[in-house]
């Protein structure tokens, strides 16, 4: 046993002779936030395809639940998607759309549960206009209702924030965290490592069909937060002068000869002069900025390919 | 499968477009009789189309390629099919188990359903038009007559089947449609025809759905009625079997 909830090993798909992806590995456990970062036609939506059971693998495997998915496997069923553009009726309103898919399912007390998840999603006043006179932003979030409406276990999310507005977007963004907190485990994909990094506990960035980086929140956070690093003969004798010279407080000792300092009201050249002039010794001190978007440009070697 | 299939009656009986065909169907089937009358010739051998029963009437009016009732089946099973396969509606409920199976299966209830209004829509208003300007209503040896409407319902239901097969590869509503629309031109039957004639001797394009639909049949004849039931039933198996088949191996989008 383990405790990943979704393991895939090896997964590669192949279009025609295009493979759109390529002996990718990784593991989602259970209430994790999984971000899936990766430019348009990285990947994304066909990884996630493959793990909702839309499409079949040219190679490689798929666990969940601890279990080898052959193709229709019934866990497929504990998975809510929304993939892409929301599969919706637009001649239907968006009770009606809710209503086919619980019907789907068999399910008791329909009107109730529809009527709960159009209020989550914010929809409850437009629960009888045409699905074809929504904005994309309700239809988006009429898909995550639909996602929603089986009580999944796993959400999977492709670019939920597609077309939403601000406000949207923080609603979305709220309505993951709270779902996250009961217990769901969620997907989600997004070309916006910004956004990801407000909801998501873990990162994979995909590159042309290829894992080029997993890493949990901490480790991006501490590769893109803004810094300054002082390396020093003796950290134990610099500090004092950090507290007390220049009123420093919030910092971190990585090693004896090695000081993060967070604080952006101090510039590099300040400490530098303060420390020398008490007769520490200083290798290096550099300011670490990396916003980030730039640390994902870079990750996937592309900064010149996009004009931001 | 039964959800499913809940989930498609639901959207078969609120789907304007059925309505829709079926009353333009049955308007232009009763003006057809109208004409009919009004053009009325006496032919050599045949019986006038005022003196038919119900049933010499069907079959009349299903052997006139090309056949209407067939081309409505066309228009609605690729437009049942597709308004579900664009909208990307599949993708909220075919993760659940065996519905990539169960989904086609109802889907095939669903066309046989249609065919079902199609043919009691094309009854009732053969009889109104009947009434009205024929001031006929026979319907002629009951026995005969059910025959040839569960024979021709098997085979149509059939036809929809081949159709939603078609339309389930192809992936298009026009080009389906217009396949739908050269299967009902009997392009392929001519073609076997006259292929068998060159070679002589054979009767395999009286096999042929489209052929067996629109042949004038006498179901008193046991050996007829056979001759349908198992066209229809081997076109409905083998091209179900396809489907689900190729359903199951699908890459969706
Ligand atoms: N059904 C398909 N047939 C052929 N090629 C496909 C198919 N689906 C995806 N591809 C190709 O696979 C690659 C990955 O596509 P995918 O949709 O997974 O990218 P993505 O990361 O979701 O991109 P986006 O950000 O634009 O949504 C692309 O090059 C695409 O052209
Ligand atoms: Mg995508």
């Amino acid at each position: 046993m383990s405790d990943a909830i979704i393991e895939v090993n090896q997964l590669t798909k192949k279009f025609k002779s295009k493979e759109a992806l390529r002996k990718v590995d990784l593991k989602i456990n259970k209430g994790e936030i999984f971000g899936l970062i990766g430019q348009n036609g990285a990947g994304k939506s066909t990884l996630l395809k493959l793990i909702g059971g839309l499409m079949f693998p040219s190679s490689g495997e798929i666990h969940l639940f601890d279990h080898a998915m052959n193709a229709n496997h019934p866990y497929f069923e504990r998975m809510g998607l929304l993939i892409e553009n929301a599969g919706l009726f637009p001649q239907y309103s968006a009770y009606k759309n809710l209503d086919f898919v619980a019907i789907s399912y068999g399910m008791k007390d329909r009107k109730k549960h529809i009527n709960e998840l159009l209020k989550l999603v914010g929809l409850e006043s437009s629960n009888r206009t045409k699905v074809n006179n929504f904005s994309m932003g309700m239809k988006q979030r009429l898909g995550i209702a639909v996602a929603l409406l089986g009580s999944p276990d796993v959400l999977i999310l492709d670019e939920p924030i597609n077309g939403l507005d601000p406000q949207g977007i923080s609603e979305v963004r709220k309505l993951i965290l709270d779902l996250n907190k009961s217990g769901m485990t969620i997907i989600i994909s997004s070309h916006i490592l910004e956004e990801l990094s407000k909801v998501a506990t873990k990162y994979a960035i995909l590159h042309h069909g290829e894992i080029v980086e997993i890493s949990s929140k901490e480790e991006l956070m501490l590769k893109c937060e803004e810094r300054i690093e002082v390396e020093v003969d003796n950290a134990g004798l610099a500090v004092p002068i950090l507290e007390n010279d220049l009123h420093i407080m919030n910092y971190k000792v990585m090693d004896d000869q090695m000081i993060f300092v967070y604080d952006s009201r101090k510039e590099s050249h300040q400490i530098n002069t303060v420390l020398v002039e008490r007769g520490i010794s200083v290798h290096s001190i550099t300011k670490h900025k990396q916003s980030l978007e730039q640390y994902f440009l870079n990750r996937t070697g592309s900064e010149g390919d996009i004009n931001d | 499968m039964i959800n499913l299939f809940k989930m498609d009656l639901h959207r078969f009986l609120t789907n304007k477009m059925m309505y829709i065909l079926l009353m333009i169907y049955s308007a232009f089937q009763i003006f057809g009789i109208f004409m009919g009358k009004k053009y009325e010739q006496p032919v050599e051998g045949e019986t006038l189309m005022s003196a038919m029963n119900e049933s010499q009437f069907i079959q009349t009016i299903l052997s006139q390629t090309p056949s209407w009732v067939m081309m409505y089946i066309t228009v609605f099973s690729v437009y049942f099919y597709m308004s579900e396969y664009n909208s990307g509606f599949y993708k909220n409920y075919i993760s659940m188990n065996n519905a990539r199976i169960h989904s086609v299966l109802s889907k095939i209830l669903t066309l046989g359903l249609f065919t079902l209004f199609m043919l009691i829509v094309m009854i009732i208003s053969d009889l109104i038009g009947r009434a009205i300007f024929f001031h006929n209503t026979t319907i002629g040896d009951l026995g005969f007559f059910v025959k040839l409407i569960i024979g021709q319902f098997l085979l149509h239901w059939a036809f929809s089947i081949v159709i939603l097969c078609l339309t389930m590869m192809i992936k298009s509503m026009i080009a389906s449609i217009v396949i739908g629309i050269v299967l009902v031109l009997n392009v392929f039957g001519m073609v076997a025809g006259a292929l068998e004639s060159l070679i002589g001797n054979s009767n395999f394009s009286s096999y042929l759905l489209v052929n067996t639909i629109i042949r004038i049949k006498d179901f008193n004849d046991m050996n007829e009625t056979i001759h349908v039931a198992s066209v229809a039933i081997i076109f409905m198996v083998l091209f179900s079997l396809l489907a689900i088949r190729y359903k199951l191996k699908e890459d969706l989008r």
